[in-house]
């Protein structure tokens, strides 16, 4: 009974996936269709139209193996070897490094501002 | 080979080489053997032995591909539950995301230009820390080549988890809210799949981080090819 629960709520979030996919196309909305699913079901979750229990389960089924799904994309890089050799090689380079000053800066921005709220709080109460 | 056999050949060559990598990153806890950076390994070297295109390899692996979108609307699920962290926090996760976000374009963009590579190639590369679809289409509408930009956005994905932990100590980023912003700002969904490694704050800021990167990318990624290479 549990396993077609949980299969009934994987089923339910695919459906959200394609009713994003629906409005992308229709509205011609820029962002894709799962992104536009996600917004819409926390639309229906903060106001409790949906309750959480109905989607949690089927939900961590799809997080507990997240990497698995972005494999094929990942596998296409196989496709453009040749770009990257020679003078290409400093295209990863670039990617890299750019990545890494990205993280450090989007990681001490939103942290230090954060932890000076904190701070605002506490000498505040 | 018929095609049904090749598609859930295919299938199963990711979905065991998946669960083996998985294995062996529970057992070595090494942040190189991340499973989605080995398992892609594996397969890619798998193909090449039996002389498998990419092409043929998608005839199974379009299948899991089909499940991404739906992965992606559960991270709405973290996202959910961890509202009031989200809340009490709008304007540091907005900051930190913003910023990363033009770092992320500005510094891949500039770096490319003075090695002189194309304009082809400066558009191709400027959406990298963005998720895939939308790198895309931004790739496409500066004149870049969207096939080549999602290869970028992996590389930056890949490279964003493997050096995340050295990051976060070397700049003492100890908080769920500092390390997944920067997992998501500039790892996309695979940062994601990291910071759900973390937790489900970490997970729920990555998430943020990648859903609003992504919605300001298509507004905003447009414009800045205009400033960059005008």
């Amino acid at each position: 009974m549990k396993i077609v629960k949980t299969l009934i709520q994987v089923v339910f979030l695919y459906l959200f996936f394609m009713l994003g996919n629906f409005l992308r196309q229709w509205l011609s909305i820029p962002l894709p269709g799962s992104i536009i699913g996600l917004l819409i079901l926390w639309g229906l979750l903060s106001f409790r139209i949906i309750p959480l229990n109905w989607v949690e389960k089927g939900a961590y089924v799809f997080l507990s193996t997240l990497p698995l799904y972005l494999i094929p994309a990942t596998v296409g890089v196989m496709n453009y070897g040749h770009v990257f050799k020679g003078k290409g090689l400093l295209l990863v380079v670039i990617t890299i490094v750019s990545t890494f000053i990205t993280m450090a800066m989007a990681s001490l921005v939103s942290q230090s501002m954060a932890k000076r709220n904190e701070k605002d709080e506490v000498e505040l109460s | 080979m018929n095609s049904f056999l090749l598609a859930l050949a295919m299938i199963l060559l990711t979905v065991i080489m998946y669960f083996i990598m998985n294995a062996l990153y529970v057992r070595l806890r090494s942040p190189f053997l991340v499973p989605i950076l080995t398992t892609t390994i594996a397969v890619i070297v798998t193909l090449t032995i039996f002389d498998a295109s990419y092409n043929t390899y998608m005839v199974g692996g379009k299948w899991i591909d089909a499940l991404l979108g739906p992965a992606i609307v559960s991270l709405c699920i973290p996202l959910f539950k961890q509202r009031d962290l989200i809340k009490k926090n709008l304007l540091p996760i907005a900051s930190g995301v913003v910023v990363g976000g033009v770092v992320g374009m500005v510094t891949g963009v500039l770096a490319a230009r003075l090695v002189g590579f194309s304009n082809e190639l400066l558009a191709t590369i400027l959406p990298k820390s963005i998720t895939s679809p939308i790198a895309m289409q931004i790739a496409e509408g500066l004149g870049g080549v969207p096939s080549l930009a999602t290869v970028f956005v992996t590389i930056a994905g890949l490279a964003g988890i493997l050096i995340g932990p050295q990051l976060n100590r070397l700049l003492k980023i100890d908080t769920a809210l500092g390390q997944g912003i920067g997992l998501g700002v500039a790892a996309h969904a695979i940062g994601t799949s990291k910071a759900l490694e973390y937790g489900e704050q970490e997970a729920s800021m990555s998430s943020v981080a990648m859903t609003l990167s992504a919605i300001i990318g298509a507004l905003v990624g447009p414009l800045f090819g205009f400033i960059l290479f005008p």
